[in-house]
């Protein structure tokens, strides 16, 4: 199996020479961070750009979080010393739920974002972290994760590349949890959930609650998070936020797993995510 | 197009469709021991190591290893002599690196299909964590798929060959 | 003879291939690369159920590297079976190369052979093809009903059961009167269990690689179980004399089943005789789920009679088997659900086994390891666990009051073959009761069994079931094997028999070494090559080490003898006082090497070459058995299942390779906790694999399985070779009753449907409230 129409392999070495290059292309041009996608969804594609040799392989532990460049793999990312310590060390946590070595050691934290798959884990952790996405298309861009896949910046991001993805730090009375549902343990999620709770005198004052894989791409639960700030966060809170998220959440049925089913998995994974962090924000 | 890579130590100039994965580079120029099973990146078999990390070689372009070190199953037991990849940085006196020992004597091979890429996996492993639980031995071989041994005596070798490797650091 | 008195056997010896595999030496089909090496590909079918009406293949004969291009219309129209069954095969003549008629989605319309695979692929895309469809039967049930399609509705077809009604197979056997049975019973209890299209996944897809000769012969080097069937069938299929044909097995990236099948020798065969060059053809990953053979589906009911006391009295046994498009392994695997099942509760004499296995337009079922049983064991170790509740009696305990034992017969080894009349036997080794006893104790059975405990929302629980198998097919098998001795004392050994990753070469060496006093290291071993060694039935049914096994035994025998003859001339000794033994004949006080042996053979006295051939042919079949025990947790919001722990003790005879025999164990295990848990083929409305690919079908991965105790129990088999039986399928008979019951014991509700995947887990779970 090979990409019978490329006829181009470009790498190039700075990222303004990137853009010309793919803003110059033919229709099929792609850029390819790990190329798992590349490989295996766009057999048509005529033109690539090699992103690796633009130094953007990189976490840096920077004053109000941590920055990470667009071809860092998953592997790089979850050994990297600036995550072991980052919100009780949710990231390596997350990420070794992701697909298995062999494909950590390859795909990058740019193309994950960029191929969107709607399953992803680490989309979803990086809603519920409130991440940030920096892009370059002639200037440089930073737009909340939330926003890249909708309106103007899915414009921008068809012919941007991106450089790299933001996690702010968040206070110390904050604390995070995932929750993966799957059919074996080197499986995409059939669900995936994550919350990102801040207490202030026991009673949630930020909530971003997030669910993916529903079977479409993650998006926060809005009406979660308003059921749940302001009020006391106790097992009650948890388990009116749980059902909120089953009933308000869009869901739908597909050969891995019935909409009834997914709507069961949004409730037990939100509950199960927010009781940990209940855990992790007394211990 | 050419690339110039090293395949098992050796510096290679190859000249190479640009579509072309690393696995049908490989294979055509002389590496069977790189197994094809899927494809797809789901079942492992064709498992290298790419500058050290085991990656699936059908899913890694070959251009995209231009300028990259490759080590195939062929050559596992000479990697990790010379580099002194494993923290010991020692050599061991064997023919075979402690892994493939260790899988040999475990009977941890039955077909031998899934075995190559299985070992580069458990290469990479050992290269950046000598001393694994169990846990993260199955972690490491999860994108290894096998349908011969249900595991038990991979991941009983994988064990073995760690402490072989601690062994001959002390 | 006891364990210790062995020399090479029992002991847990690294494979004779080993080293060759770990350095990943070129050793498998698609290893070698001939000159001239065209690449073939198959077009296939996108309508379940059609008649072709026309196949225009201009463009593609035209598309520059295209070298030949076949059709129904320039191809044999000999009807035959995919099944690498003994002659006559028991599977019906309902198969042709390229049919008029396509029955499936993924049936053969066409295929190419171009100079690369990219020329093949645009060659395929070009062939113009006109399909008339017909009404698909997506489901048994609907092939049955009346005024159902008729899908091998061609005049030509021999062998099927009842074709107008898509009745591929038919079995009926009963022994006494079940009715009489059931009514002089205490406690009746009935269930019926469903099992779902899986796949054998071997990580080596089906790939074939085909060759002339220099003189002109048909040379296929195929990832096959048997080779001297593939040679008989191509030749049928071609109308070649077997004899200008050659097989070679060279080593596979396993089978379990699916290589018990002719899918690509034909093709590529053909190919190659067409254009007289090399021809390569393999399945992609895909086409292996889409085209390649899958486990029958089956719809089981299972009526058991019992005494107050728990003595079984009646059991009857109904199957409603799927077997796809052809009729490959249908009435077999068939026969085998109650076969493989129902003698080993002897004690009920009034039994009554029938079942259909039915055409539908869904992907063709096969062999595939366990052949029937597990699908008969789900049923029949579910109701056991019933009973045994109704009766208020330990489950285990039931199942000892009922098993056969040494000694023992059943009725049914005689009333049920394989797609025929069985053979009357007594059973010579059973040690299932140790079984039972060594498992139960080991998972920790009277401690934990009944006491179901919740872990927050998961609920603990423990479950077992028994098994047995075959080792061969008595009066249809047959395993043949040469040694051949060269004069530094090393012996070829040539072997019929096909390991397919097995190990089967290694214990088989084994064998032969332990008969002739010398280690592992001397035996050369060659296997599975039509034209170099001689006839084996090859690797399926459990026989590889049972009748092959004996084959070996009697050659090494044979040659032994041959062996003590010269010495003794050399010694001066007579022959009755010469004994083998490390590498030396030993006589009184003196001995001479096995190396001065063979020289003196060749080269010295009344030369003669060293060399015997045995082959065995069995007339009994001799069961394992197994005693399976799980623990599992079921999360019971989502319904998942986890297995916590599981333990497997089984009866194999003497262990010739220890550890290899524990990897049979455990590789069947964990092949059939995917079959519980999470492995299934999904089908479209109109019969589509939707999940072909192993991203979609899952199979266990490492971090999937739980810690697997297998414990050998050994028992001495009187007619294997060595003490041995064959337990290359049992362990695939047991995760789904086992966990099934422990399912029960934790939540207390019984699954009936597998996979148990977590949602229909649950939707049990709340149906039960």
């Amino acid at each position: 199996m090979s990409l019978a129409r490329l006829k181009e392999y470009l790498q190039p070495a700075s990222l303004d020479e990137a853009l010309t290059l793919l803003q110059n292309g033919p229709e099929k041009t792609r850029l390819i961070g790990g190329g798992i996608d590349i490989v295996l969804h766009n057999k048509d594609v005529e033109r690539l750009i090699d992103l690796s040799r633009l130094s953007l392989a990189y976490v840096n532990q920077e004053e109000t979080g941590i920055s990470v460049g667009a071809t860092t793999t998953m592997t790089q990312l979850l050994e990297a010393s600036p995550v072991q310590g980052y919100l009780g060390g949710i990231i390596p946590e997350v990420l070794h739920l992701v697909a298995s070595p062999l494909l950590r050691n390859l795909g990058t934290i740019g193309g994950t974002l960029a191929s969107a798959h709607p399953w992803s884990d680490i989309i979803t952790l990086f809603l519920a972290l409130a991440a940030d996405v920096t892009l370059f298309d002639g200037e440089h861009h930073t737009v909340p994760l939330v926003e890249l896949y909708r309106g103007k910046y899915r414009k921008i991001l068809s012919g941007a590349i991106i450089t790299g993805v933001f996690v702010p730090n968040h206070p110390s009375n904050t604390a995070a949890a995932f929750r993966k549902f799957s059919r074996t343990g080197f499986d995409i999620a059939l669900l995936n959930c994550a919350c990102l709770i801040q207490l202030a005198n026991d009673r949630c004052s930020k909530a971003r609650v997030v669910a993916g894989g529903t079977p479409w791409l993650a998006s926060r639960l809005t009406s979660v998070e308003e059921a749940l700030i302001g009020e006391p966060f106790e097992s009650r809170s948890i388990v009116k936020a749980a059902i909120m998220a089953e009933s308000t959440a869009a869901v739908h049925g597909d050969t891995r797993a019935s909409a009834d089913y997914r709507r069961e998995l949004i409730r037990i994974g939100i509950e199960r995510c927010l009781i940990q962090v209940m855990q992790r924000s007394s211990g | 197009m050419n690339i110039v890579l090293t395949i098992n130590g050796i510096r290679r100039e190859l000249t190479i469709d640009p579509g072309e994965t690393l696995l049908h580079l490989l294979r055509r120029v002389g590496y069977k021991g790189v197994k094809k099973g899927c494809e797809t990146g789901d079942c492992g078999a064709c498992a290298v190591l790419l500058d050290d990390r085991a990656v699936n070689s059908c899913l890694v372009l070959a251009a995209k290893a231009d300028g990259h070190e490759i080590v195939t199953i062929e050559g596992l037991a000479q990697w990790g002599k010379e580099d002194e990849i494993y923290p010991i940085g020692q050599a061991w006196d064997d023919e075979l690196h402690p892994i493939q020992r260790a899988f040999l004597d475990a009977g941890a091979v039955q077909c031998g299909y899934c075995t190559p890429g299985m070992m580069i996996s458990a290469a990479d492993l050992l290269a950046h964590n000598p001393n694994p639980t169990e846990r993260e031995i199955k972690e490491a071989i999860a994108g290894n798929l096998c349908r011969c041994t249900g595991y038990v005596k991979q991941i009983e070798a994988i064990s073995k060959a760690a402490e072989i490797i601690r062994g001959l650091h002390e | 003879m006891s364990k210790g008195d062995f020399y090479v056997v029992g002991k847990s010896l690294p494979k004779v291939d080993g080293i060759s595999l770990v350095t990943g030496k070129p050793r498998f089909v698609a290893d070698i690369e001939l000159p001239g090496m065209l690449y073939a590909k198959i077009l296939t079918s996108p309508h379940p159920h059609a008649r072709i009406v026309g196949i225009d293949t201009s463009k593609a004969e035209k598309l520059p590297g295209v070298a030949s291009v076949l059709t129904h219309d320039n191809t044999p129209h000999t009807r035959y079976t995919t099944a690498g069954q003994g002659y006559p095969e028991p599977s019906p003549y309902d198969t042709m190369m390229f049919d008029s008629k396509v029955r499936f989605v993924g049936d053969r319309v066409a295929a190419v052979a171009a100079e690369n695979e990219q020329v093949a692929d645009e060659a395929l895309r070009l062939i113009r093809v006109d399909y008339a469809p017909i009404p698909e039967i997506i489901s048994p049930d609907d092939a049955i009903a009346a005024g159902a399609p008729v899908i091998h509705d061609e005049r030509d077809a021999r062998g099927i059961h009842d074709a107008r009604h898509n009745i591929a197979a038919s079995v009926d056997i009963a022994t006494g009167d079940v009715g009489a049975g059931f009514s002089e019973s205490d406690v009746v209890v009935e269930t019926t269990c469903e099992t779902q299209y899986a796949q054998h996944v071997p990580l080596e897809p089906h790939v074939c690689l085909s060759w002339l000769d220099e003189d002109g012969r048909l040379v296929i080097r195929t990832s096959t179980q048997v080779p001297f069937h593939v040679r008989r069938i191509v030749a049928h299929v071609l109308n070649l004399p077997v004899g200008k044909i050659r097989v070679i097995k060279p080593r596979i990236g396993g089978a379990f089943g699916t290589k018990q099948e002719i899918v690509l020798e034909d093709l590529a065969g053909l190919f190659t005789l067409r254009t007289g060059r090399p021809v390569l053809l393999e399945l992609t990953r895909k086409e292996e789920f889409v085209s390649s053979r899958t486990r029958h589906p089956m719809r089981v009911r299972v009526k058991l009679g019992a005494k107050k006391n728990g003595t079984l009295h009646a059991i009857e046994m109904e199957a409603l088997s799927n077997t796809g498009a052809y009729g490959t392994h249908g009435l077999t695997v068939l026969s085998n659900v109650g076969s493989k099942t129902l003698p080993l509760y002897n004690k009920a004499d009034n039994v009554h086994f029938f079942g259909k296995a039915v055409y539908t337009n869904l992907p063709v079922a096969g062999a595939y390891r366990g052949y029937g049983a597990p699908q008969g064991y789900f049923p029949l170790e579910t109701a056991m666990d019933e009973l045994a509740e109704r009766l208020g009696i330990d489950p285990l305990v039931l199942r000892r009051r009922n098993h056969i034992q040494t000694g023992e017969t059943s009725p049914i080894f005689e009333r049920l073959g394989e797609g025929r009349e069985g053979v009357a036997q007594t059973i010579k080794s059973c040690a299932l009761d140790r079984c039972i006893e060594a498992g139960a104790e080991r998972i920790g059975w009277t401690d934990k069994r009944g006491k179901r405990h919740m872990e927050g929302k998961t609920a603990y629980g423990i479950g077992m079931s028994i098994h047995m198998q075959g080792s061969g097919i008595p009066y249809i098998d047959m395993g043949a094997a040469t040694i051949k001795m060269n004069e530094d004392g090393s012996f070829n050994l040539l072997l019929g028999a096909t390991d397919l990753g097995t190990g089967s070469d290694t214990i088989l060496a084994q064998i032969a070494a332990e008969v002739l006093g010398v280690p592992l290291s001397k035996m050369i071993v060659y296997s599975s090559d039509t034209d170099r060694t001689p006839f084996d039935v090859g690797a399926y049914a459990s026989s590889t080490t049972y009748v092959s096994g004996q084959a070996v035994e009697q050659a090494a025998k044979k040659i032994r003898g041959q062996i003590i003859s010269v010495a003794s001339a050399m010694l001066g000794e007579d022959m009755e006082g010469l004994i083998l033994a490390d590498e030396h004949v030993i006589g009184e006080g003196k001995s001479v090497s096995l190396a001065e042996v063979c020289r003196h053979a060749l080269y010295e006295s009344d030369q003669f070459q060293p060399a015997a051939t045995a082959s065995y042919f069995p007339r009994e079949t001799a069961p394992p058995f197994m005693a399976s025990f799980a623990e599992v947790a079921v999360d019971t919001e989502t319904g998942a299942v986890g297995v916590v722990r599981y333990v497997a003790a089984v009866d194999c005879g003497t262990a010739i390779n220890p550890r290899l025999a524990e990897g049979q164990v455990e590789g069947a295990v964990v092949n059939g906790i995917g079959y519980a848990l999470t492995e299934e083929m999904l089908l479209s409305k109109h019969g589509r694999v939707q999940n072909p690919s192993l991203f979609d079908y899952k199979i266990p991965c490492a971090l999937d399985i739980p810690p697997i105790d297998v414990i050998l129990v050994e028992s001495h088999e009187p007619t294997g070779p060595m003490g041995a039986k064959s337990i290359a399928e049992i362990g695939i008979n047991a995760p789904i009753p086992t966990i099934a019951n422990a399912v029960y014991d934790a939540v207390g509700i019984r699954l009936s449907k597998t996979p148990f995947t977590p949602e229909r887990v649950l939707q049990a779970i709340r149906k039960a409230k």
